[in-house]
C-alpha cells in the first residue's frame, strides 16, 4: 500500500485547467519534489494533498484511505509554508505545540513532545521567544518543529527555503536531509530549485504546465531527461541542445561541415535524413588535448567566466552556441579555436517536433 | 544655504498658519481659562474673580456627577457595542460571496450621513405615533401599544445608543476590513491544518492582526463618544428629566441656556481634561498594541 497516491487529479479554475491529470503513488518513506517554473500547478497539487483546495475530479489516498472531502486538520498531514506561518502573538514553545494543543492533547505529553522536537532541530534555548525575536532560518526551524511534533504520515513542504539567504538555504537544506534520513518520514516537497530537487529528492516529478513531464530518480531525471524541457531545465548551466540530421550514419551539426559518429544504441530510433537535437551537459565536454577525433567539436571560445569551482566557457559552432564546464585551470582565451571532446555516453538525441527523448 | 536661513524661511513659512492658530484656538482657550475663574454672565461685563469656586461648585454638583454617570454609560456600551458589531460585519463581509462589493459600499452609509440626517432619520424611526420601530414590535407582538421610545426615561439612553451604534459602526467595520487584508493566507492555512475551529482561527491568527487597528478605532471613538453632542440634541436635547444629558450638553445649558458664562467654562474645561487624560492613557495602550504585535 502506498503511503500517498494521487489518481487522475485535475483543477480548474473557470475554464483554466491547471492541472491536467496527476498520477503519482509515493512508498512509505519517500521524499518526493514537485519542481517545477511558477505556475506549473506544483503549489496547486500541493494545496489538493493539504486539503487548501479541492480537486475537480480525481483522487488523492493517504494509507490507503481517500481523503477528498476530508478536512486538513484530518488528513494526517503536517505543512511548512515558505513564509513560515508562524503565530506572531504566540511563543515557539506553542506555536511548536499548537497543532497538538488544538487536538487537546495533554500539556505534559505536548510538553514532552515540543522539547524533543526543538532539541532535534536545536532551537532549545528559543523556546519562550516570540517569531518577531527570530531570525528567517530560525523561524523556518520553527515552522518544520510546528510540523515535527504531530508525527503526520505525510509532511509537506511548500518552498520553505524560498525566503531564505543562499547560505542559510544551504545550511537548512542539509538539515532536512539530515533529518529525513534520520525520520524516515514521507515528505512531498514543492520547489522551483533544481539544485534543492536533486539533493533532497528520492524521487522528483518535473511539472509543466499542470502536467508531469518526468518522474523518476535525481539520477535518473539528470542522465536521461525524458523531454528537452527537463533536459533544459534541470541542471546549471543546462544541457547543450545543437540541431542536426542524421545523414549516413551520422549527426551533421546544422550550418557545419561537422559530423560526429550516430551511437549505436540510437541507430533504429534515429532515421536517415531526421532532424535531431543532439544533447550534451556542459560538464561532459572537456578540451581535446591531442588531434581532433570522431567525437570532438570545433568551436570557437567566447566568453570565459571563472566561478571559483569551474571555468564555465561559452563557444560557438557554426551558427549554434554550447557551454562547457571546464576545470578552473584549463588553458582557454577567448577568440581562440579548440575542439571540445565528450564520451558518446554523454550523448542524448532529442526529436525537435515532440520534444521527446529518442 | 546655511541653516540658520532655512530655519528662519520654515518659521516665516509657518507664521500665518501660527498666527491663525493662536487667534482661533490659543487666544479662546486662554480667555475660557480666565473666564472660568470670573462669575460673569454670558451677557454684560467681565465679571468677578471667584477663584476656584466654579470648579468646587461644579464637581461637588449633583448634575455633574449624574452626567458623568450618563456620559460614560453612552460611551462604554456604545463605544462596546460599536467595535463588536464592526468586527462581526468585517469577518462577513472578508468572507467570497457575490454582492459582497454592493454590501461593503453600502455598509459606509450609515457612517457618510451627516449626523444631524441620522438623527432626524431615527427620530422618525422611534415616532410614538407613526414610527416604523412601533410599527414593526406591534405586529410582531412584541408591544401591546406604541411607544415613545425617546420620551420614556427608562429607554431614552438605550435608543440614542442604537442610533449612535448604527451611525458609528461602519467605521470600525472599514477599519477591521483594511487590517483583515493584511491576514496573511498561509497562516490562515497552516491554523486549519493545525485543526483551530473558527473561534481558535480568530484568537490566534485574526486578533493579533486586528488588535493594533483595532485599538486606534477604540481611542477615536471613545474620544468622540465622551464628546458626544449633535446626536443627542437633535434626539432628546438631554431629555426627559435630563436621563440623556451627557456633559457636552451640560456645559452648553450651563453656559448658553443660563447664560452662566463663568461656570460654563469651568466645565468645558474640566471635560477637556478628563477627554485629554483618556487620550493620553490610550496613546499609551496604543504604542503598548503595536510593540507587542510587531
Amino acid at each position: 500500500m502506498s503511503a500517498l497516491e494521487i489518481r487522475g487529479v485535475r483543477k480548474s479554475y473557470g475554464s483554466v485547467e491547471t492541472l491536467k491529470g496527476i498520477d503519482i503513488a509515493l512508498q512509505s518513506g519517500e521524499f518526493l519534489v514537485l519542481l517545477g517554473s511558477s505556475g506549473c500547478g506544483k503549489s496547486t497539487l500541493l494545496n489538493i494533498i493539504a486539503g487548501l483546495a479541492e480537486a475537480t475530479s480525481g483522487d488523492v489516498l493517504i494509507g490507503g484511505r481517500s481523503i477528498l472531502g476530508v478536512h486538513p486538520k484530518n488528513r494526517d498531514i503536517a505543512m511548512v509554508f515558505q513564509s513560515y506561518a508562524l503565530y506572531p502573538n504566540l511563543t515557539v514553545r506553542r506555536n511548536i505545540g499548537f497543532g497538538l494543543e488544538m487536538r487537546g492533547v495533554a500539556a505534559d505529553v505536548r510538553d514532552k513532545a515540543v522539547n524533543e522536537a526543538a532539541r532535534l532541530l536545536q532551537i532549545e534555548t528559543l523556546l519562550d521567544r516570540k517569531p518577531s525575536q527570530l531570525s528567517g532560518g530560525q523561524r523556518q526551524r520553527v515552522a518544520i518543529g510546528r510540523a515535527l511534533v504531530r508525527k503526520p504520515q505525510v509532511f509537506l513542504f511548500d518552498e520553505p527555503l524560498s525566503n531564505l539567504d543562499a547560505k542559510l538555504r544551504l545550511e537548512m537544506r542539509t538539515e532536512l536531509k539530515r533529518l529525513h534520513q534520520m525520520l524516515q518520514t514521507t515528505v512531498v516537497y514543492v520547489t522551483h530549485d533544481q539544485i534543492e530537487a536533486m539533493t533532497l529528492a528520492s524521487r522528483i516529478a518535473v511539472m509543466r504546465d499542470g502536467r508531469i513531464e518526468q518522474l523518476g530518480t535525481p539520477e535518473e531525471i539528470y542522465n536521461d531527461p525524458a523531454t528537452l524541457y527537463v533536459a533544459g531545465f534541470v541542471g546549471a548551466p543546462s544541457m547543450n541542445m545543437l540541431n542536426a540530421v542524421v545523414t549516413g550514419g551520422k549527426l551533421a551539426i546544422a550550418e557545419t561541415d561537422v559530423r560526429i559518429p550516430l551511437p549505436a544504441r540510437y541507430a533504429n530510433a534515429a532515421r536517415e535524413g531526421a532532424q535531431v537535437v543532439i544533447g550534451i551537459r556542459p560538464e561532459a565536454l572537456r578540451t581535446a588535448t591531442g588531434a581532433a577525433t570522431d567525437l570532438s567539436l570545433p568551436v570557437e571560445i567566447e566568453v570565459v567566466e571563472l566561478t571559483g569551482p569551474e571555468l564555465v566557457t561559452t563557444a560557438r559552432i557554426g551558427a549554434q552556441r554550447l557551454t562547457a564546464s571546464l576545470p578552473p585551470r584549463a588553458q582557454v582565451a577567448k577568440g581562440e579555436k579548440r575542439n571540445l571532446t565528450f564520451d558518446e555516453a554523454a550523448l542524448r538525441l532529442f526529436d525537435p517536433t515532440t520534444g521527446k527523448a529518442l | 544655504m546655511s541653516g540658520t536661513w532655512m530655519t528662519t524661511r520654515a518659521w516665516l513659512l509657518m507664521l500665518p498658519l501660527l498666527v491663525v492658530m493662536v487667534a482661533v484656538i490659543g487666544w479662546p482657550l486662554v480667555d475660557t481659562v480666565g473666564l472660568s475663574f470670573t462669575d460673569a454672565k454670558l451677557v454684560g461685563t467681565g465679571g468677578n474673580f471667584v477663584g476656584f469656586d466654579n470648579y468646587s461648585n461644579m464637581l461637588s454638583n449633583s448634575n455633574f456627577s449624574r452626567t458623568l454617570v450618563t456620559t460614560t454609560l453612552f460611551a462604554v456600551v456604545s463605544v462596546a457595542a460599536e467595535m463588536v458589531i464592526g468586527v462581526v460585519a468585517a469577518l462577513l463581509l472578508n468572507q467570497q460571496f457575490r454582492g459582497r462589493a454592493v454590501l461593503r459600499a453600502l455598509m459606509i452609509l450609515p457612517w457618510a450621513l451627516p449626523t444631524v440626517v441620522n438623527a432626524t432619520l431615527w427620530r422618525l424611526i422611534y415616532n410614538p405615533e407613526y414610527g416604523a420601530l412601533n410599527a414593526a414590535l406591534t405586529q410582531l407582538h412584541l408591544i401591546d401599544a406604541y411607544r415613545s421610545w425617546l420620551g420614556e426615561p427608562g429607554t431614552a439612553l438605550a435608543a440614542l445608543i442604537v442610533a449612535d451604534c448604527w451611525k458609528n459602526f461602519p467605521l470600525v467595520a472599514l477599519i477591521a476590513l483594511a487590517a483583515l487584508q493584511a491576514v496573511p493566507r498561509d497562516i490562515t492555512a497552516a491554523s486549519l491544518v493545525d485543526g483551530a475551529g473558527p473561534f481558535n482561527r480568530f484568537r490566534f491568527v485574526i486578533l493579533p492582526y486586528l488588535a493594533g487597528p483595532l485599538m486606534v478605532a477604540l481611542v477615536l471613538r471613545t474620544i468622540e463618544a465622551f464628546k458626544v453632542f449633535d446626536i443627542i440634541w437633535v434626539m432628546t436635547r438631554g431629555g426627559p428629566a435630563n436621563t440623556t444629558r451627557t456633559l457636552s450638553i451640560l456645559v452648553y445649558q450651563e453656559a448658553f441656556s443660563f447664560q452662566r458664562a463663568g461656570s460654563g467654562a469651568s466645565l468645558a474645561l474640566i471635560v477637556t481634561l478628563l477627554v485629554t487624560l483618556l487620550a493620553v492613557a490610550y496613546a499609551a495602550l496604543v504604542r503598548k498594541t503595536a510593540g507587542s504585535a510587531a
